[in-house]
């Protein structure tokens, strides 16, 4: 995964937690936050954004399985999660790549990561 | 009417037309042959069994899914075997439709609104039909592409889509006859999956919804050109109704209508079933008039609206959950029109496990009786008024113990079917809970991201014992019990009540059972090898009855089973489905 992806997924998972406060001290010398090109602020709540679309499916905060699978300490790779959250499964899935963001898809992806089960 | 009947009167028509030799006799036998075949249709329609045809979904406008066929009966159902099988192409999400029959000639709907026309004594295809999708648009939904129901009238044949369109199709030819887009389904995510109900020349069909954030419309259409008559939007489609939505939440309301319902001739009103509000859950707790997501009573979601077939007009409704705070929708399609004691009653299962009776004039509550054991949400609804007490209104956070019942509901929308023979009401009750999480959210209107849910959860078992289903025959007014017979899963295909005394209910690991309708004595038993979540007929062809079943499995109820069940949900497949047609042995 390109390093830049894994910066992204830290982000998010703390995301949620950072105050604009916070966030601000994280900004670049120029006064503007220190994000990549195709990521907004809205992006990194991950958290968010899975529980308005995925949580139908994928329940208890993806902790559990339900219509969609445990999603919690998977054993799958970032890549073949990132492909499903595109791509989808016809009759199980959606293909959520040209409704989310790279950015947002990331932070899906660290929402994912952070679970305890 | 049998199509040879209906070509002898016609021929004796036209032969007292050649005599009177004029063009004005030709008019005018033209429209005696058309007045007959419509009375005759209405009768079939407003009859309360379904006889040698299954001309509507749910039956007849009575929607008692009763066949009035008793040529297999509880005496001789023990010969009952597989007649013939079809096997729809691209099952995704398996068969969740209610075939019809008309004139010998079964028609069904799969996934994807592929249609087929076959031959209802050999199952030879006479036509199939399979439209044009928005692939890339379908391939973007959650609750799709299942189809869940066609209707007939006026010699077409009628589907909706979940690109958000309606087609006619020739019942003879398959031919297509309009195609009419309603909705803009890459905006608003939804289509339609529901069969449309057709109501004099009028094709009536509500839109997919709930937790979707649009106005959740019904539509009226011409049968004849397929032009939009009228459009009712269940979310503040009135004046009244836009007062119950605070902070101009009807927006992203949700609603929508996506079981057909049902007519009544005598107060020319179509009676519908409306979906949730969204979000699914709201935090405000019990100020939830004043705050929260959607403050307000937030109609007409959760009601039954009687509407004026014509026009669209609402004629009068009640609204079965005010705020409904637990996805427990009324989109529940079937109103069951009975007579007790001198009064017109119409009878509604509420997804929440409640079944609503009503005087069908004016949709007073004349009674309200809970179906299934597990319910929390409120303490009790008063069987007089209809009004909630002791509400469970929850805030965000954990809920302190789990909601009964579960998002699944107390009653899906697969139907009940009552028999004016025995005067029971057989209908299937999900007994389950669930372990909820309340969470603030923000209506997203970004198209195909717009599922609005505001909690995660977890299925799990009822205080009194294991997650489970169960039929009961009941009074459909009283709610009183006369049997009941219990299932480790509950079923979620429609039942059929027959005049042979039978009660078939195709179960969800794939095994359809036929009861004694009086005592539920189980008769007869086959394994269609695949859970059931659609509908179930019976019809007459070439003078023989015959019971269709479509088979297929893969509902968004049905995904939770791997979790509550483990097998043999876990190891069944998902997107297959054969309609599978019973008669008795040669």
């Amino acid at each position: 995964m390109p390093i830049r992806f894994v910066m992204i997924a830290w982000m998010a998972v703390i995301g949620p937690s950072l105050s604009d406060a916070a966030f601000a001290q994280s900004a670049s010398p120029s006064g503007q936050p220190a994000k990549p090109p195709e990521a907004s602020a809205d992006d990194l709540d991950g958290q968010q954004v899975f529980l308005n679309t995925c949580g139908f499916c994928h329940q208890d905060g993806g902790r559990a399985q339900g219509r969609g699978p445990k999603l919690s300490k998977s054993e799958r790779s970032d890549d073949y999660i990132i492909e499903r959250i595109k791509k989808g499964k016809p009759g199980a899935m959606p293909a959520f790549g040209s409704v989310f963001s790279d950015g947002q898809i990331i932070a899906i992806l660290a929402y994912i990561r952070g679970l305890d089960d | 009417m049998s199509a040879h009947h209906r070509s002898a009167r016609i021929k004796s028509v036209h032969s007292r037309a050649r005599y009177l030799g004029s063009c004005a006799a030709v008019a005018l036998a033209t429209m005696l042959s058309a007045a007959p075949a419509r009375a005759q249709d209405a009768a079939a329609l407003n009859a309360e069994a379904a006889q040698n045809d299954w001309p509507t979904h749910h039956g007849t406008y009575k929607s008692y899914h009763y066949s009035g066929l008793e040529q297999i009966n509880a005496g001789n159902v023990k010969n009952l075997e597989v007649a013939w099988t079809h096997f729809p192409e691209r099952a995704t999400r398996g068969l969740q439709s209610t075939p019809l029959a008309a004139d010998g000639v079964l028609y069904y709907s799969g996934s994807y609104s592929r249609v087929y026309a076959l031959d209802g004594a050999t199952g030879r295809t006479i036509w199939t039909y399979a439209p044009e999708l928005d692939e890339e648009l379908v391939a973007k939904q959650t609750h799709s592409p299942y189809n869940r129901g066609i209707a007939l009238g006026g010699g077409n044949l009628f589907v909706g889509t979940v690109d958000g369109r309606v087609l006619a199709l020739d019942m003879k030819s398959g031919k297509q006859m309009w195609d009419t887009r309603l909705l803009d389904s890459k905006k608003v995510t939804v289509g339609f999956t529901g069969a449309p109900l057709i109501v004099k020349d009028t094709l009536i069909i509500g839109a997919q919804g709930g937790e979707w954030p649009g106005r959740g419309p019904i539509f009226g259409l011409d049968t004849k050109t397929g032009k939009k008559k009228w459009e009712f939007f269940t979310v503040a489609g009135t004046e009244e109704a836009m007062a119950t939505w605070g902070n101009e939440s009807w927006r992203t309301g949700g609603g929508g209508g996506w079981m057909p319902g049902a007519y009544d001739p005598e107060t020319n009103s179509v009676w519908w079933g409306t979906a949730n509000p969204a979000p699914l859950y709201d935090w405000s707790g019990p100020d939830w008039k004043k705050s929260g997501a959607r403050p307000g009573d937030n109609l007409y979601t959760t009601s039954v609206i009687a509407l004026d077939p014509d026009t669209g007009k609402l004629k009068f409704y009640h609204q079965e959950l005010p705020h409904d705070a637990w996805d427990f929708d009324s989109a529940v399609g079937e109103f069951v029109m009975l007579e007790r004691g001198g009064k017109k009653l119409v009878v509604h299962p509420n997804k929440s496990g409640f079944v609503f009776v009503y005087d069908r004039s004016n949709a007073k509550v004349e009674n309200v009786w809970p179906l299934v054991k597990n319910i929390n949400f409120v303490k009790s609804i008063d069987p007089k008024t209809g009004e909630l007490i002791g509400r469970r209104d929850l805030v965000a956070g954990k809920a302190e113990t789990p909601l009964c019942p579960a998002i699944a509901g107390g009653i899906s929308w697969n139907s009940g079917s009552y028999s004016p023979k025995t005067g029971l009401y057989y209908k299937i009750g999900q007994e389950w809970c669930m372990e909820l999480t309340v969470q603030k959210t923000t209506p997203i209107l970004e198209p195909m991201a717009q599922l609005n849910i505001a909690a995660d959860f977890k299925l799990v078992a009822p205080p009194d014992g294991p997650a489970r289903g169960h039929l009961s025959a009941r009074d459909p007014v009283s709610g009183e019990k006369k049997w009941e017979v219990n299932y480790k899963a509950p079923p979620l295909s429609s039942v059929l009540a027959t005049a042979g005394n039978l009660v078939f209910v195709p179960d969800a690991e794939g095994v359809v059972h036929a009861y004694n309708a009086e005592d539920g004595k189980e008769l007869w038993s086959h394994n269609n090898g695949m859970g059931h979540n659609a509908g179930i007929i019976s019809y007459m062809a070439g003078g023989k009855q015959y019971v269709a079943i479509p088979a297929g499995w893969g509902s968004l109820v049905s995904d939770e089973y791997i979790a509550l069940y483990g097998e043999p949900f876990k190891s069944m497949a998902k997107n297959t489905g054969a309609l599978v047609v019973f008669a008795l042995k040669q």
